[in-house]
């Protein structure tokens, strides 16, 4: 079936199979590499996307569902963010394959409480793994970024 | 706004391509059919109802190819006349999709006739079932050693150190404790999973692969299909992780077998179930036996120890050996015995996992002298630095030891958690961890028109950041900006021949052949090659002779909190010390240490695989919790550095501390577990057995 959407600012139409998710859409028929199975049943966060300002785990939401949403993966995010910049400057990060869900997550986050505490940050990001484990530099990016 | 700078914008912006995103025009993509069961006769393969244009590979197809092994040659392409794990791959499809190879699956069929299994360490040393009848060598380079199997048996290595008089030394003892460990087996769960893409062009075969061992995996390939290693090309893009799990051979024999049989380009990306039927880490059953004086000098220490290597030995004997001079640990002890044999069974097959052994070992060796330390009567602290390896002093393989700080790092650890401000709730422990020795490695750099320079090097990137670690140290060498420093992905094909990139030695050995190879160009203008060595190895019999060319060193310290109701264990704090030598890339420094610590966490409290007659049942990231950033305490750690000291690798050293120091900081506290994971069940019952002691009569 058809299924459009827009992608980081862009509408994009793909035909999808209705039992299929959107993270093979997006990576099969979109190219958007970004994006990243590891479990496939929404426990990592790496697949994740925000769609419609919420930090989702694509491998779990059927592509036909995200027909006329607004989804935006970390290619579109803004040049000045300051959480990939921050990312970056805290070096949170290893093998790099968790840290596109990590900083969308830690986006929403910080969009919808732009102080969070510890605490919050842990509840936020709790659902994106990382298994290089680069947990203390990935808080210590999230409290730069909300700076 | 500044740019990012090159060697972070790929990754923050989500461009890095790893093995899985590698492509090829008309490439097809596999899936494998496994055995369901532990062990089974293959009676029959059916795949006349193929759907058409899927490309099968067939037991028929595979039975003329070589075997394949690092340490042993006991694995084929696919199982064909056993299966010898839940599991073991029989076959395999290629497709136009991934989706359309999964269908594929169900429309060949497999008749199998059950045999009995030998199911765990326990099994396999007493039931009737070998595993492998016979055992054949590797001439692999990774089978550096003498290999001992014990004929009629499971046992397909076995490693002794003989060293002092173990008779005499217990004789001399006024305090002996004796006790037995266990550890499960774990999964890497790499983010990435295991992924290959093969191509033939004739009698060549291209491999775009997530692997560290590249020429490994080439000599291992080449033998299957009877091919000049040179016409096996292995390119390594980077790697979402590997933890030790993409060594060696895992998928690359069977894709290629598949693009070969579809000629076409083939590639397999791993489902996340199948990670835990392709490499796990060793379950190991250790028994240790340790005496001292009553002033807490340590005479005198036997150990047997077991690793369940499953169905194929992989690196297992390696890994056997390793425990074998780790359980000692960094002490100084008159008269040791060790006798550590891996053993084959009827599990997936377990390899190389970050700490290689050592987390097995010193969960043994570490938990014990607490319990030695409790004994005697001495803080745990005192005891260990009582008996610590000083510089100068003989190991139990007979070698001397330099630059150790085995002591500092103790100190420093048990400093760190307010040690002598009252240990309830607070363990230590201190640990050895070899680096690979015999081994060597060598770099080329070339230099452009444009006057930047390219490295060419066998060291993969997986998130070690050896990359990163060795551009910095060309850069300082060759007094130029790092971002003129290019470092393509390494390519079999055009790199110098280097051992591997495990054991955490890129850094450093890899570091020692960038000056030789600095130097060299100085002489020629545009390209310089460095080689360097490290000699050495241990006797199988005696374990007497050169372990490792250094050592790599570390202490933990962890403070916990129990709910005795529950059973539940809180780490409240964590921390590490571990000797660096000189930090080369201060951020790629700190976060091995900090990943190490976390691994160590999983593997202390929440990592087990967990099986049914022989099956894993809990194959996927939901049932196998591994950390989250909400299970993290406050973790600190220290990379303690000294002036003109030489680099050390820092890539697992803060693995193994951690789940013995928790298991020693529950020790403090009257609980005594003795297997990890440790379970909340493990803890009740810790809890009951501490009650009853203090109920009954002395």
């Amino acid at each position: 079936m058809k299924v459009s959407f827009r992608l980081n600012g862009r509408p994009a139409l793909v035909h999808a199979g209705a039992g299929e998710n959107l993270l093979t859409v997006l990576r099969r028929d979109l190219g958007v590499l970004s994006v990243r199975e590891t479990c496939g049943i929404g426990v990592c966060g790496a697949c994740t996307a925000l769609v419609d300002g919420e930090p989702i785990s694509t491998c779990l939401l059927l592509a036909p569902l995200a027909d006329g949403c607004e989804i935006v993966t970390v290619e579109g995010l803004p040049d000045d963010h300051a959480v990939p910049r921050a990312f970056a400057e805290a070096h949170a990060f290893q093998c790099g394959f968790c840290t596109p869900g990590m900083i969308l997550t830690a986006a929403a986050l910080l969009d919808e409480n732009p102080t969070p505490t510890d605490e919050e940050i842990r509840a936020a990001l709790a659902g994106n793994l990382c298994r290089c484990g680069c947990y203390v530099k990935i808080m210590e990016a999230v409290r730069l970024a909300a700076v | 706004m500044t740019a990012l700078p090159p060697h972070i914008a790929p990754v923050i912006s989500g461009q890095v391509r790893y093995s899985q995103d590698q492509e090829l025009p008309g490439m097809l993509h596999a899936r494998i059919l496994r055995s369901p069961f532990a062990h089974a006769r293959i009676v029959r393969v059916d795949a006349s109802a193929l759907p058409d244009g899927v490309v099968a590979l067939l037991p028929a197809d595979v039975r003329e190819l070589g075997r394949y092994g690092c340490q042993i040659k006991d694995q084929s392409v696919l199982a064909f006349d056993r299966a010898r794990y839940a599991g073991d791959p029989v076959a395999a499809v290629a497709a136009e999709s991934a989706e359309e190879a999964e269908e594929a699956l169900a429309s060949i069929e497999v008749d199998y006739e059950e045999l009995p299994a030998a199911l765990g360490i326990d099994d396999a040393l007493t039931a009737q079932v070998l595993v492998h009848d016979r055992i054949q060598i590797s001439d692999n380079d990774a089978s550096y050693f003498g290999i001992r199997p014990e004929s009629g048996t499971n046992v397909c290595h076995r490693f002794r150190i003989a060293h002092g008089d173990i008779d005499e030394g217990f004789a001399r003892a006024d305090v002996i404790v004796e006790e037995t460990f266990r550890t499960a087996a774990a999964q890497h769960a790499a983010m990435e999973p295991h992924a290959c893409l093969a191509s033939w062009d004739g009698d060549r075969l291209d491999l775009w692969t997530g692997t560290h061992t590249p020429f490994n995996v080439r000599e291992d390939v080449a033998g299957v299909f009877g091919l000049p290693e040179e016409n096996v090309r292995v390119v390594c893009p980077p790697m979402g992780g590997s933890f030790g799990a993409k060594t060696f051979v895992r998928l690359e024999a069977l894709t290629a077998a598949l693009a070969r049989k579809a000629s076409r380009p083939v590639r397999c990306v791993l489902p996340r179930s199948e990670e835990w039927v392709t490499n796990n880490r060793h379950p190991s059953l250790i028994r240790v036996r340790i005496g001292a004086l009553e002033d807490g000098t340590l005479v005198a220490k036997d150990v047997q120890a077991w690793i369940d290597t499953g169905a194929y030995a992989d690196c297992g004997p390696g890994v056997a050996v390793k425990i074998g001079y780790s359980v000692v640990g960094p002490y100084r002890i008159p008269n040791v015995s060790v006798e550590s044999r891996c053993v084959y069974t009827n599990a997936p097959p377990n390899g190389a996992f970050r700490g290689f052994g050592a987390t097995q070992a010193v969960w043994a060796s570490e938990s014990l002298m607490d319990r030695l330390a409790d004994r005697l009567g001495i803080d745990p602290l005192d005891l260990r630095l009582r008996n610590v390896l000083r510089s100068g002093d003989t190991f139990c393989t007979g070698e001397a030891v330099h630059d150790v700080h085995f002591a500092d790092c103790l100190e420093r650890a048990a400093s760190a958690i307010g040690w002598k401000d009252g240990r309830r709730g607070k363990g230590l422990c201190v640990l050895l961890k070899g680096m690979q020795t015999p081994s060597r490695a060598a770099i080329a750099i070339e230099a452009e028109d444009d006057g930047s320079y390219t490295l060419r090097c066998a060291t993969a990137e997986m998130g070690q950041g050896s990359r990163r670690a060795l551009s910095l140290v060309a850069s300082e060498l060759l007094g130029v900006p790092v971002e003129e420093v290019r470092f393509p992905d390494p390519d079999t094909s055009i790199v110098p021949y280097d051992t591997r990139a495990t054991s955490s030695r890129s850094t450093y050995m890899m570091g020692r052949a960038l000056e030789e190879a600095v130097r060299d160009l100085r002489h020629d203008g545009r390209r310089g090659v460095g080689e360097v060595r490290n000699e050495g190895g241990l006797d199988p019999d005696t374990g007497q002779g050169l372990a490792s060319s250094h050592w790599h060193q570390g202490a933990g310290a962890a403070v916990v909190r129990v709910d005795e109701e529950t059973g539940k264990v809180e780490v409240v704090r964590l921390h590490a010390a571990v000797y660096a030598g000189r930090v080369v890339n201060p951020p790629g420094a700190e976060l091995q240490n900090e990943g190490s610590m976390i691994m160590g966490l999983g593997g202390a409290l929440l990592e087990g695989v967990v099986f049914a007659d022989g099956q894993v049942t809990n194959a996927n990231l939901s049932d196998y919790e591994i950390p989250s950033i909400a299970d993290m305490p406050e973790l600190t750690h220290e990379l303690v550095q000294q002036v003109g000291a030489e680099v050390h690798g820092l890539g697992e050293t803060a693995v193994p501390p951690v789940p013995a120091a928790i298991g020693n900081a529950l020790g403090s506290l009257g609980l005594h577990v003795t297997e990890l994971p440790i379970t909340a069940e493990a803890v009740l019952d810790a809890v009951d057995r501490r009650d009853r002691a203090a109920r009954e009569p002395a």
